[in-house]
């Protein structure tokens, strides 16, 4: 298991440089400079080349021993929705509304079963931060659907 | 040196008035430093409309407070929740966030505090005896200089990484590849954009460091969140004796170093905080402990830090040149205040010139008196139940992200660096390496091509200068030696068991 994962991650890798250099050798030249933009991105493009290549042959020496249950990914998977939701409905909502939502049911579902004191963290800290941004160091947050 | 003008200044700072606003200055400073993606420069950005109308030594007590203030906070947010806000902050994660993970967050912060004190201290002296040497010498560095000691700063890779040299390399120059995504500064090319018009500016260093760094720390937090914290877990406070014996050297020679290269304009604490901890790492009896919660490796950066804030004021001072970011601001608030940093400023503002010395003396004395028996409280931090932690800490790195982007974009941008974080962490890809390149490779490519372009395409401009020639030998000595060091040790290692 360990020693295919490395090879993958270096055959990726090695896609990935030769992408690079590609996209490095079209940018548009301009023609009053030694050294144009695209001289360090294509260096760049081939020393991960030669790095990922040289990575496919060395013998892997860490110890990959942990497998981690389904189970968990699948909590990770779903804390990473709720912030993709926050993400998009920000705008939305406004950030006051959006922050509490998120405090309250991420907490609650990663397994914290006092309602009440996450109600109070959940509703202190978004309002906290929504005033210190906006009021103090006026920084315009999104106000969203609030008349504030 | 103008003693009677230095002892004017101490005088107002030690007035009640000037005592109170240091003290206001710190305690703003430290909290605003916290909050990831604000630094010194939101902190005094925030103070300077305050300052309208103030006595300018007053107003000044209050920007030095704020200004040391906001560094520490920075290094509280890194040591406790691995969420470094400025470049500054990343070196002190290394071994800060470990040692808050073995319950000794108390003496790390404690270390901070103390260490600060000391940088900040013996960079205010050195500044008040040698600051127009100082300057005069600040205006010999050109590109090809500032190129070779950014070099000799990335040389630190081979010493951030326990592990595979190779995938270090790898980090890095992944991290240096993102750092050319982004408008060409010399040609005004649009490099690797993809046609969105977010991606013109480049990445940004918060989004990436809290991408990798925070978030996928928070990642492992999510698989562990069942676990209790230990109680008793902040540990004391209390540095003991063997503790100050440790890391004086540390602090002494880090102080000076950090101040020297404060002193470059645009060489600030990103780069001498890294030299700072490679420098102390090769020369510690155990550098294997480096990464794994050593006092050194906190006391290292976090003194650079603070001598090198201290330094970037000399060509501010002097020359009316702002070194970074936070100068810059500074040389708004001073301007405000109507005072014109410059050549003429000794010899036509000598009240205020030592004014701003006296200050930066009070200013670190009150950091460390005030955030010393703040440090228990502020550690209770990780006293935070598990799963509200989480939820807070993406919170944290969302709001802060935000607050300086104001685009969704950016949002995803930083759930995308905290999934690559996570990734590069289960495939044993080191981090440091990787935010290293990205903040040095972006500044070197450009010197870099400043030299040439004044060279006209010849690299011969590298050999011309002999501080540029000195530091790029240093570079390639500091780099190549792990690298051989780890080879020759393998091979002896497979010779041993062989036989």
């Amino acid at each position: 298991m360990f020693n295919t994962a490395h090879k993958k991650v270096s055959l990726f890798l090695i896609l990935i440089s030769i992408f690079y250099v590609i996209l490095a050798i079209n940018l548009p030249t301009y023609p009053y400079i030694p050294v144009d933009s695209e001289v360090v991105p294509v260096g760049l493009g081939v020393v991960l080349f030669g790095l990922s290549a040289a990575l496919y042959f060395i013998k892997d020496e860490e110890k990959e021993n942990h497998k981690t249950a389904k189970k968990e990914w699948a909590v990770v998977l779903t804390v990473l929705i709720f912030v993709l939701l926050y993400i998009v409905f920000l705008d939305v909502l406004g950030f006051l509304l959006v922050t509490l939502l998120f405090l309250f049911f991420c907490t609650w579902f990663l397994g914290y079963k006092h309602f009440v004191a996450n109600a109070i963290v959940s509703v202190v800290v978004s309002c906290g931060l929504y005033f210190l941004f906006t009021q103090f160091l006026k920084v315009t947050l999104p106000q969203g659907i609030l008349p504030f | 040196m103008d003693l009677h003008g230095l002892l004017t200044g101490f005088q107002v700072a030690f007035s009640l008035q000037g005592l109170l606003f240091v003290f206001i200055g710190v305690v703003v400073g430290t909290f605003i430093g916290m909050m990831p993606g604000l630094g010194p420069i939101a902190a005094i950005s925030v103070m300077i409309p305050i300052t309208y109308g103030m006595n300018p030594a007053i107003a000044l007590l209050l920007m030095a407070g704020v200004y040391y203030g906001s560094a520490y906070g920075g290094a509280s947010a890194s040591i406790l929740l691995n969420a470094p806000g400025t470049s500054e902050a990343v070196a002190t994660t290394f071994d800060g966030y470990p040692m808050a993970q073995q319950g000794r967050a108390g003496k790390a912060l404690a270390i901070a505090a103390l260490s600060s004190f000391v940088g900040g201290t013996v960079g205010v002296i050195l500044m008040t005896f040698f600051a127009p040497l100082l300057a005069r010498v600040a205006v010999v560095f050109g590109p090809a200089e500032y190129f070779a000691l950014m070099l000799l700063g990335l040389t630190a890779i081979t010493s951030l990484t326990d592990g595979s040299t190779i995938k270090a390399l790898i980090s890095a120059t992944l991290g240096f590849i993102f750092a050319t995504v982004g408008i060409d500064g010399q040609t005004g090319t649009a490099r690797f954009t993809f046609g969105d018009a977010h991606l013109l500016e480049g990445f940004q260093f918060l989004t990436i460091a809290l991408g990798i760094f925070a978030l996928a720390e928070v990642t492992s937090l999510i698989f562990k969140r069942k676990e209790k914290l230990r109680a008793g877990n902040i540990g004391s406070l209390r540095l003991t004796k063997k503790d100050f014996k440790e890391i004086w050297g540390t602090q002494g020679r880090q102080s000076i170093l950090g101040f020297l290269i404060g002193v470059l304009p645009g060489a600030g604490g990103s780069i001498s905080t890294l030299i700072s901890y490679t420098m102390e790492k090769k020369m510690a009896k155990h550098p294997e402990k480096f990464g794994k919660g050593e006092p050194k490796g906190v006391a290292a950066p976090e003194t650079s830090n603070n001598a090198a804030n201290t330094g970037a004021f000399i060509p501010l001072l002097s020359l009316g040149i702002p070194g970074s970011g936070t100068t810059a601001v500074m040389l708004g608030a001073l301007i405000v205040l109507g005072i014109q940093p410059g050549p003429t400023m000794v010899t036509d503002h000598p009240d205020v010139f030592w004014g701003v010395i006296a200050s930066m003396y009070i200013g670190n004395i009150m950091l460390l008196i005030i955030n010393l028996p703040f440090i228990p409280y502020v550690a209770k931090v990780l006293r935070i139940p598990r799963p509200m932690l989480i939820s807070l800490i993406i919170v944290f790195c969302m709001t802060g992200v935000y607050a300086t982007k104001f685009t969704s974009f950016a949002l995803f941008a930083l759930i995308g660096f905290g999934v690559f974080g996570y990734l590069m962490r289960r495939l044993h890809f080191p981090a440091g390496p990787f935010i290293l390149a990205f903040v040095l490779g972006g500044m070197m490519e450009q010197d870099l091509r400043k030299a040439l372009t004044i060279s006209n395409g010849s690299l011969k401009i590298f050999l011309d200068s002999p501080i540029a020639l000195v530091i790029i030998i240093a570079a390639f000595l500091a780099f190549l030696i792990p690298i051989l060091q780890n080879v020759i040790g393998k091979k002896k290692q497979n010779q041993g068991i062989s036989v």
